[in-house]
């Protein structure tokens, strides 16, 4: 086990911290989706994300981080998660539209990940996360004829805050400090014009408009680096409880 | 849209009908067959609409209608 540079320990806690509260939301919502098939699909991934944060975990106690803080000992403005997923607000058009940028958004980075000790793992995960991406799609295609404003409405908040997470448009060949590093192979600059290009093309024959996307974000100077983000919010405080547990613990056997 | 779901558990095995799924797109009906019959490790899994599954009647007489050298 090779030791990281410090910013790829962040980058590595970044996609951890969305994989975990992905998993929650995705069992948030298991039993709200319009069809039967919609709510296994979402209890699938959930359990396949929460598997995920396990594999990450291991892989970041090794670099040094505390057990206990990457099971959610720590405060809301600890987590590094997506701020798409902070909270999500209205039905279930809206969840579907807030967690599959931040899905698509913690693969690209994953993927990026360039160490011989972790191709295995990242490839196992990413048989899981073809799956939660083309459900995704599917679903953002056939809302996109239902219910074209909801969909429109919710992407223009969640793609740049997903773009965030990715990083700025600055990072690219020559400034990315992780590709410099070695430790991914793509620029941060080439995976947000992956992302870009595929939701570009997803909504072109749609009733969705992405005109109002400000596909510039973040600003660099307003970026931060751990977290991820340009806004000062979280989960809440509320919701970090569920995600700890910590009320199942009264219920343990003695 | 109800898609028939096929599949096979091993390479050169007959595929058989596992059930189905309703959806509103090909891709969409693809991954509802993923997420729902995930029971098994399929090596081949298949949807095919409804209305392009044709029945063969094995209780079909031919006609007077039909000659022998037709």
């Amino acid at each position: 086990m090779s030791d990281w540079p410090d910013q790829a320990v962040d980058y590595v806690q970044a996609i951890h911290d969305t994989k975990l509260v992905l998993g929650f939301r995705y069992g948030q919502w298991s039993l709200a989706g319009p069809t039967l098939e919609d709510d296994i699909g979402g209890s699938s991934a959930a359990q396949e994300e929460i598997g995920h944060v396990r594999q990450l975990a291991n892989e970041l106690e090794a670099q040094g981080r505390d057990d206990d803080w990457l099971k959610g000992q720590r405060d809301p403005d600890e987590f590094a998660n997506a701020a798409s997923i902070d909270q999500i607000d209205g039905e279930w058009t809206s969840y579907i539209a807030s967690i599959a940028p931040a899905d698509r958004a913690a693969w690209y980075l994953l993927d990026a990940i360039d160490q011989d000790d972790l191709d295995g793992l990242i490839t196992k995960m990413g048989e899981d996360e073809y799956f939660h991406l083309e459900y995704h799609d599917a679903r953002l295609e056939t809302l996109a004829d239902e219910d074209p404003e909801t969909i429109q409405q919710t992407l223009e908040k969640t793609l740049p805050q997903a773009l965030a997470f990715i990083g700025p448009a600055a990072y690219d060949d020559a400034e990315d400090p992780l590709l410099e590093a070695g430790f991914t192979d793509r620029s941060i600059a080439d995976i947000r014009e992956s992302f870009i290009e595929h939701y570009q093309n997803l909504f072109a024959d749609t009733a969705v408009s992405l005109d109002a996307v400000d596909w510039d974000a973040p600003a660099s100077e307003e970026w931060d680096e751990t977290r991820r983000r340009v806004d000062s919010g979280s989960i809440s405080e509320t919701e970090l409880k569920q995600i700890r547990g910590e009320e199942n613990e009264l219920f343990a056997l003695n | 849209m109800k898609y028939e779901v096929f599949a096979r558990l091993n390479a050169g095995d007959q595929t058989t009908y596992i059930g189905n799924v309703t959806a509103q797109s090909d891709k969409l009906a693809q991954m509802y067959a993923h997420n729902t019959f995930d029971e098994e490790d399929w090596d081949y899994l298949a949807v095919v609409r409804e209305n392009d599954v044709h029945e063969v009647n094995p209780d079909a007489q031919p006609t007077p209608e039909v000659a022998p050298n037709e």
